[in-house]
């Protein structure tokens, strides 16, 4: 227990200080193909190069992965041409696959010093889907034929899409797509497939190398117009990065034309659909290909709750070690700046009209939101996620320190003064006893809202129980979304009640009489 | 400043002393002068509103005069602090004003605690007012004022004040919230124990029957000023005006 705990603070300070000696940071986005292909690094790198790695998987999106690469908080991750091209360089107008890549390699080495591999083979574009059943779609190939007779179809698309430059807006604006606002779905990326299945929505964008397009008889609508740019999958690294490390540049030429598109298609379906690890897909692929050596993994998860969980009872340590530290690391350091802080309001008045707004402000910042603010100022991993959970639970607790010592009757504080105590006798005998309950209730809900916010943590690669949820959701495991939703829930609750127990203890009988 | 020599020695004595509060034109408190001697009991009587809290607090420092010179023990107020000045005051304030959170004991013991004497001294000073009291210790050292009836809580105020014998003590309707059996029979212990502590005492009351009963100097506000002050003699053969005449009448003394 301790040493995994020790390794967690060593990890965290190792990628603060980008020391030599340090660890190769591999990071994924949150879908099982990203995270698929970022394993198939790590593995490489630790079994054929005996480097060793830290995975930083399931990060929240390109943003937070490419900002998290240009800071050096990660060393490598699997991305896109075409999300380069248009997503970060924010260019459009080429569409021969060559020549994409070439632009993105050369931008993005002289802009922001990052390097691309050579495409690794296989070409992941966004397609639009429908079910194959599906009767209207019956005489229909072209996206060009959809044009102007979607009014009354139900959309449903990833988070992502909605918001790149290529994405919706100028998707349906070119091929016409009048779709009703409200038949318009936003939706993660690995529920989007079960959601048309199931009928609950007619058109997908779908990833073209998803496994379930075939699973689940879909028909994809030809792209006539070439209006999405080349997807081809590479690899991306920080220059410096590759200058510590000469073995990165290494397994990036092993990388080269490695996966074809069916390769792709058929280990995304052995995670998705066959709940299969994404470790044991990637390991099996790099042996079949002779990259690496080893025996040939088939193990399906195991299916009985419990024995999952006792499967994965190290995994499950090591997560509430992250998520205690981030939740209770912040929550300790909230409590010690906001009880003194919402003392000294009551004390400053004016200077509470100033302070309140402010932290009311932190409070209605969505977390993601805050916590993309926190990348460029602090890189991904613990340190911007206790900053951010720090932030969230300031409110509650000034609030409640504050509104619990305005509203201790002020004949208390007279009679006190009377008898000849002085004002700091009086805050610490008279005025923090009698608000000590609604401190506490301040700093309960602040410990409810960290610990939950905590799982957040994991899209900026801070670990916590929200590893798995995020990994559950983007796979549509729901083994492994249990794995984190359930202990969280248990913390949450568990840290409720001894939050509780503190009122019996510390709060005097006298008031809990009175109420 | 020449009385401030005199050879009787006084324990409280203010000299016009008047309070505007900021923001209210009206005088609280106007030109207010009195003199107690040790082991006197005074008195404030007068409506709600005529100034009786604010004269008390001012002879506190919890309330700051806006003109006119306090002298307690014969120290004027310029010249000690305020905390070391209440410290050797005590006070009792209206419903007790206990802490709830603090047991009987804690309560009574607070100045106590504050400036560190030791638990022994506490225990034994604790005991020795409950019995004072008539609180049994044993039985109500641990209860919360909660747990105390208005009289009982009435009785740990007053022993609060006591805990460190200060040689003053300032109460503010300390009987006021009390059902009138119960208030009797605290004036008759209150006099009692006086006779045996000989404390210089100002009371602020309500109760024209209070004020007769235990003060030997009777003081009568009325809108921030004295009407009357002298003993109850005084006030009953000769009233300085109609007003007097009418209030000493009006509470069915006459
Ligand atoms: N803190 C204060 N600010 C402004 N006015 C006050 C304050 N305290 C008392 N007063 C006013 O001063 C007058 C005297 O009040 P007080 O001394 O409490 O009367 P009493 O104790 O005789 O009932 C009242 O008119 C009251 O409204
Ligand atoms: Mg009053």
């Amino acid at each position: 227990m301790y040493r995994a705990l020790i390794l967690i603070i060593l990890v965290n300070i190792f990628s603060c200080l980008g020391h030599a000696k340090r660890p190769i940071v591999i990071g994924s986005k949150k879908f099982s193909e990203s995270i698929i292909i970022a394993e198939m690094v790590s593995i490489l790198l630790e079994e054929k190069y005996q480097t060793s790695v830290v995975r930083k998987f399931s990060l929240g999106g390109t943003k937070v992965a490419f900002d998290a690469l240009k800071l050096g908080a990660i060393d490598i991750y699997p991305d896109y041409t075409g999300t380069g091209y248009v997503m970060i360089l924010k260019m459009d107008g080429e569409r021969d696959p060559q020549k994409v890549h070439q632009i993105v390699s050369r931008e993005f080495k002289s802009r922001y010093g990052i390097l691309w591999s050579k495409k690794i083979g296989f070409n992941n574009t966004y397609a639009l889907a429908v079910r194959g059943d599906d009767q209207r779609f019956k005489n229909i190939d072209r996206l060009g034929q959809l044009s102007g007779i979607v009014e009354s179809y139900q959309f449903a698309s990833p988070h992502e899409f909605m918001e790149r430059k290529d994405g919706f807006d100028r998707f349906s604006k070119t091929y016409n797509l009048n779709f009703q606002k409200d038949h318009i779905l936003s939706i993660e990326s690995g529920l989007m497939y079960a959601a048309i299945h199931n009928k609950q929505t007619d058109m997908i964008i779908a990833y073209s190398t998803d496994g379930r397009i075939k699973a689940y008889n879909l028909k994809i609508i030809k792209d006539d117009l070439n209006y999405f740019p080349p997807y081809q999958a590479a690899l991306l690294a920080n220059k410096k990065s590759t200058e510590s490390f000469p073995e990165i540049m290494k397994a990036f030429s092993e990388f080269e034309n490695l996966i074809s598109e069916n390769e792709m298609v058929e280990m995304n379906d052995q995670v998705d659909r066959f709940k299969k690890a994404p470790y044991d897909v990637a390991r099996n692929f790099l042996i079949k290909k002779n990259l690496i050596s080893g025996k040939i993994v088939n193990k399906t998860e195991e299916s009985n709750l419990f024995k999952y969980f006792y499967s994965k009872k190290d995994y499950l340590l090591k997560l509430l070690l992250e998520h205690l530290l981030l939740s209770f690391g912040a929550l300790g350091m909230a409590l010690l700046v906001s009880i003194p802080i919402g003392i000294s309001l009551t004390r400053h008045e004016s200077l509470a009209k100033v302070v309140f707004p402010i932290i009311n402000t932190i409070q209605t910042i969505p977390s993601l939101a805050l916590l993309g603010f926190l990348i460029p100022i602090m890189g991904i991993g613990f340190a911007p996620a206790l900053i951010a959970l720090f932030l969230y639970s300031l409110l509650p607790i000034i609030r409640n320190t504050y509104s619990g010592i305005k509203g201790v009757d002020k004949n208390y504080i007279e009679v006190s003064k009377g008898i000849g105590l002085t004002g700091t006798q009086i805050l610490l005998k008279v005025e923090i006893p009698l608000a000590l309950p609604i401190i506490l209730a301040g700093l309960r809900t602040a410990a409810v809202i960290v610990i939950g916010t905590a799982t957040l943590a994991a899209l900026i690669g801070a670990g916590g129980f929200g590893d798995p949820i995020f990994r559950g959701v983007a796979t549509v495991n729901s083994n492994l979304i249990l794995l984190g939703a359930i202990p969280s829930a248990l913390l949450a609750i568990f840290t409720d009640k001894c939050i509780g127990q503190c009122e019996k203890i510390f709060v005097s009988k006298g008031i809990r009489l009175k109420n | 400043m020449v009385e401030l020599f005199n050879t009787r020695k006084f324990m409280i004595k203010v000299e016009k002393l008047t309070k505007i509060f900021p923001g209210s034109g009206a005088k609280a408190v106007e030109d207010v002068s009195f003199t107690l001697e040790k082991g006197e009991i005074g008195c404030i009587i007068g409506t709600s509103g005529c100034g009786k809290t604010t004269t008390l607090k001012m002879i506190n420092r919890l309330i700051e005069p806006t003109e006119g010179q306090i002298f307690v023990d014969e120290n004027h107020s310029h010249t000690v602090d305020p905390i070391s000045w209440r410290r050797k005051i005590g006070y009792v304030v209206q419903k007790a004003g206990l802490l709830p959170h603090m047991t009987v004991k804690q309560n009574i013991s607070l100045l106590s605690t504050i400036l560190e004497k030791d638990q022994s001294y506490i225990t034994r000073r604790v005991r020795e007012l409950m019995s004072i009291i008539n609180l049994p210790y044993d039985e109500y050292q641990e209860r919360y004022p909660s747990e105390l009836s208005g009289g009982q809580q009435q009785r740990v105020g007053i022993a609060r004040a006591l805990m460190e014998d200060p040689p003053i003590m300032l109460m503010d309707e300390p009987f006021g919230a009390l059902d009138p059996v119960t208030r009797n029979s605290l004036h008759s212990e209150f006099w009692d124990l006086n006779q045996k502590l000989h404390k210089t005492i100002l009371i602020v009351t309500h109760d024209l029957t209070e004020a007769f009963k235990l003060g030997d100097l009777v003081i009568l506000m009325d809108q921030g000023k004295i009407v009357q002050k002298g003993s109850k003699e005084d006030f009953l053969k000769r009233p300085a005006n109609k007003f007097v005449e009418e209030f000493v009448k009006g509470e069915g003394l006459v």
